[in-house]
């Protein structure tokens, strides 16, 4: 049951026109945020997940593995979200006979592909990091591994922030595709939502409800975006410029 | 007896036989040996490109020569038993481009060698990374982080970074050579108190003055390979061969005296 | 010992009745006045309170889903759900992938266009205008067919109906083909739209499972749809959603559902029709 700011007029299809976009809103919110959240949390951390050690495989791997690596990285970023998905939901199913759940599907789909830009955003990073800082380690008598972990990680991490920040506000747009498979999300509710309105309200007031669903995105955007930019802040290194050296 | 059988007696440090080591096409290194023994300050000049750094870096294997054979001590650095990362940790190596963590303070840079190679606590690393940022003058600057330091600051850090290992060698290459020369001195004069303690150096250098007042000899390479070497006075007073009295000259003239 | 007995049975009576079977009813919950999405996230419409009555009257239970258009004949041919809800026509094509039930409703296409626009059914659609349609609809279909046959008509597809309504109202096409129900709760809904007229395509909206039914659903829903049809239900529920206000349609449901859920199909029925009207 969904709880009303306002209460509820019903005059035939005259309802007050305020408290039904309010209450869209709230439906908005209450039924289909928490899935649009959920599915962009859980595609980011399979891509973390997934993307790091390919990132890290790409480079300190002997040449076959990164050939793969590469090999995964084209496959995926190739092949169009919408596409992966329906493969992974449609194509599994008459194949293989493996019924996904629409939500697993599209959290699989979607996080593979962020694996594959995340691979490409870690990998870009650890890469930015200067030649001299493993050599300087290394010279201390530090094992590869342990230059990797303790000087090249932390600092590619700072990194990977700003980059990572574009993939948040990207896959949290792609989340929408989910609806094609069904999975109930902010959009599909958006056009649940709509599809009443016009005999409710009449058909121009889709665009009201458009834009609701639009508001909510950029506010996830705007509320993401913040966040990843405190951490950022919070990591910050006094003087600390992108190419790692300043030679004075 | 020769006279190589009567040095063994004495303490050496540092052994280079017949190194050699190409890049490509390239042959830098063309069958260069050199001994030190503890305590002795050598430094090395001559031309750009005739393999100097690239020397250096083939004695703590950050280049693996591709022939020649090298001991710290009594143990062969070259040799495939001998474990690179435990003997790195006993030879400190200073570099042109300082290579300071980025990440990390002065303080956690000094001590992140003890704390993560030899496996000090975080306690007693901290107290040995003061000790060394004091030696060097720089105790007042443990919170700051390497982009916040001059450049001149940056090497000294670097310096006790090294030292912070107790090395048995040292080796600097080129360690001045970025700097801005109002900033040179105070990295030399470090330098120089090391020598004077008793570190046993290995310096790539275009300073002539400090190569004149703190080396045990000089070595001048040329091409890939030693032309000459000689103890200090000698050596700039009565060099030996005639390409040797040419980069001296124009050396004075740049740097001057 | 005989009153423990006795308790035992009673007990396991309640536990089997507690265990009827739950089927997933795939809809795809948005196209009035068959199926959709109250202010609040029930779902109605008469697609789904026919399957309701017929799942009360035959004992089994249902889950309804939302599902999208696009994939639902392929997602319950497979049997990721096990019965289809969706206002959907009995076409061969269709046949392929799902099994129907015994049509439960004769539908027909209506063209929809702007009142001023001084066309009639015979000039929508045969002097180079745009017609709009759901894609993958059998109004999307009969277009589709007149564009083979010559006919000089523009084809427009979109994903939902209210999107194509819309660019109606706006001026971007010039007529709308449509399921008649849904077309005439749009002329209902907007004053500018008017009904040119029905197309007699006399289509047969069935319910449908996977293919081979497995779960041996069919002649249960058929027979259910006879007991409502011979009980006034049907009768009923037709009168409570087709050409009726839709808010107060919602309204009647919220307040009637209850007697669905304490069994009382013809109650419901009743309520809900009488409150519509």
């Amino acid at each position: 049951m969904v709880r009303h700011a306002f209460p509820s007029l019903t005059f035939g299809r005259y309802t007050s026109s305020m408290s039904t976009i309010w209450q869209s809103l709230e439906l908005l919110i209450v039924k289909g945020l928490p899935t649009t959240i959920l599915l962009t949390l859980g595609l980011l951390g399979t891509g973390v997940l997934l993307g790091f050690p390919i990132a890290f495989a790409q480079v300190y791997g002997y040449r076959p593995l990164r050939w793969l690596c590469r090999g995964y990285e084209q496959l995926f970023r190739g092949i169009p979200a919408l596409v992966l998905i329906l493969i992974l939901h449609s194509g599994l199913a008459r194949s293989f006979n493996i019924l996904l759940p629409a939500f697993t599907s599209a959290l699989i789909a979607l996080g593979l592909r962020s694996s594959a830009y995340q691979s490409q955003i870690f990998r870009g990073a650890i890469q930015s990091v200067s030649q001299g800082q493993m050599m300087a380690a290394r010279a201390l008598g530090m094992s590869k591994i342990r230059a990797i972990r303790y000087i090249i990680l932390p600092q590619a991490f700072r990194l990977s922030i700003p980059p990572w920040t574009n993939e948040y506000s990207s896959v949290l747009k792609d989340t929408s595709l989910a609806s094609a498979i069904g999975v109930l999300e902010l959009t599909k509710q958006g056009t649940l939502i709509f599809t009443r309105i016009q005999f409710v309200m009449g058909v121009k007031y889709i665009l009201v409800i458009l834009i609701l669903v639009a508001f909510v995105y950029l506010v996830l955007t705007y509320i993401g975006n913040a966040a990843l930019g405190f951490l950022e802040n919070q990591l910050r290194i006094p003087g600390f410029e992108m190419k790692g050296k300043v030679e004075r | 007896m020769n006279e190589s059988q009567s040095t063994v007696t004495n303490d050496v440090i540092l052994k280079v036989e017949d190194l050699h080591k190409s890049y490509g096409d390239n042959h830098v290194l063309r069958g260069v040996s050199l001994q030190m023994q503890r305590g002795e300050t050598k430094v090395i000049i001559g031309p750009s490109g005739t393999g100097k750094s690239t020397l250096l870096r083939c004695i703590n294997q950050l280049s693996v020569p591709d022939q020649g054979r090298v001991w710290l001590g009594d143990k062969e650095i070259t040799s495939h038993h001998e474990n690179i990362n435990s003997i790195r940790a006993e030879i400190g190596f200073v570099f042109q481009s300082f290579n300071l963590f980025t990440h990390l303070n002065a303080l956690a840079n000094v001590r992140i060698g003890p704390m993560k190679v030899k496996g000090m606590k975080k306690k007693a690393a901290t107290t040995l990374a003061m000790e060394e940022l004091e030696r060097v003058g720089l105790s007042d600057k443990a919170d700051a982080y390497p982009a916040e330091l001059s450049g001149g600051q940056q090497q000294r850090v670097s310096i006790a970074r090294a030292l912070a290992m107790f090395p048995q060698l040292m080796l600097f290459d080129e360690p001045t050579s970025a700097l801005d020369p109002e900033l040179i001195g105070e990295v030399l004069e470090v330098m120089v108190s090391l020598a004077n303690d008793g570190m046993t150096m290995l310096v790539v250098s275009h300073e002539m003055g400090f190569a004149r007042s703190v080396s045990d000899e000089i070595i001048f390479m040329e091409s890939g390979g030693i032309l000459e070497q000689g103890p200090a006075e000698d050596f700039f007073t009565s060099p030996k061969e005639q390409r040797t009295r040419e980069f001296l000259s124009k050396i004075t003239e740049l740097y001057g005296d | 010992m005989k009153r423990a007995l006795l308790a035992v049975f009673f007990i396991g009576l309640l536990a089997v009745s507690g265990l009827a079977q739950t089927y997933n009813v795939a809809s795809d919950t948005t196209w009035p006045p068959f199926e959709w999405a109250d202010a609040e996230g029930n779902l109605l419409g008469f697609d789904l309170d026919v399957m309701r009555c017929i799942a009360a009257l035959q004992g089994f239970e249902i889950n309804i889903i939302t599902y999208d258009w696009d994939i639902i004949f392929d997602d319950v041919g497979i049997g990721r759900a096990d019965i289809g809800a969706s206002g959907a026509t009995i076409t061969e094509d269709r046949e392929l992938k799902v099994d129907f039930s015994a049509p439960y409703w004769t539908s027909d296409q209506a063209i929809l266009i702007r009142a001023d626009s001084g066309l009639n059914i015979v000039t929508a659609l045969s002097l180079g205008y745009t017609v709009g349609a759901q894609v993958e609809t059998t109004g999307a279909g009969f277009i589709q067919e007149l564009i083979d046959a010559g006919v000089s008509v523009i084809i427009r597809e979109y994903t939902l109906y209210p999107l194509a309504v819309l660019d109606l109202i706006n001026g971007n096409i010039h007529a709308v083909i449509q399921d008649e129900p849904a077309s005439e709760a749009s002329a209902t809904a907007e004053e500018e739209l008017i009904i040119a007229g029905v197309i007699k395509t006399n289509e047969n909206f069935g319910f449908f499972v996977a293919e081979g039914d497995p779960n041996g659903l069919l002649p249960l829903i058929n027979d259910g749809v006879t007991q409502i049809k011979a009980s006034g239900v049907f009768d009923n529920l037709v009168r409570a959603y087709m050409g009726t206000d839709l808010t107060k349609v919602e309204v009647a449901w919220k307040a009637s559902i209850g007697l669905l859920e304490a069994g009382d199909v013809e109650a419901f029925a009743q309520a809900l029709a009488d409150g519509a009207n």
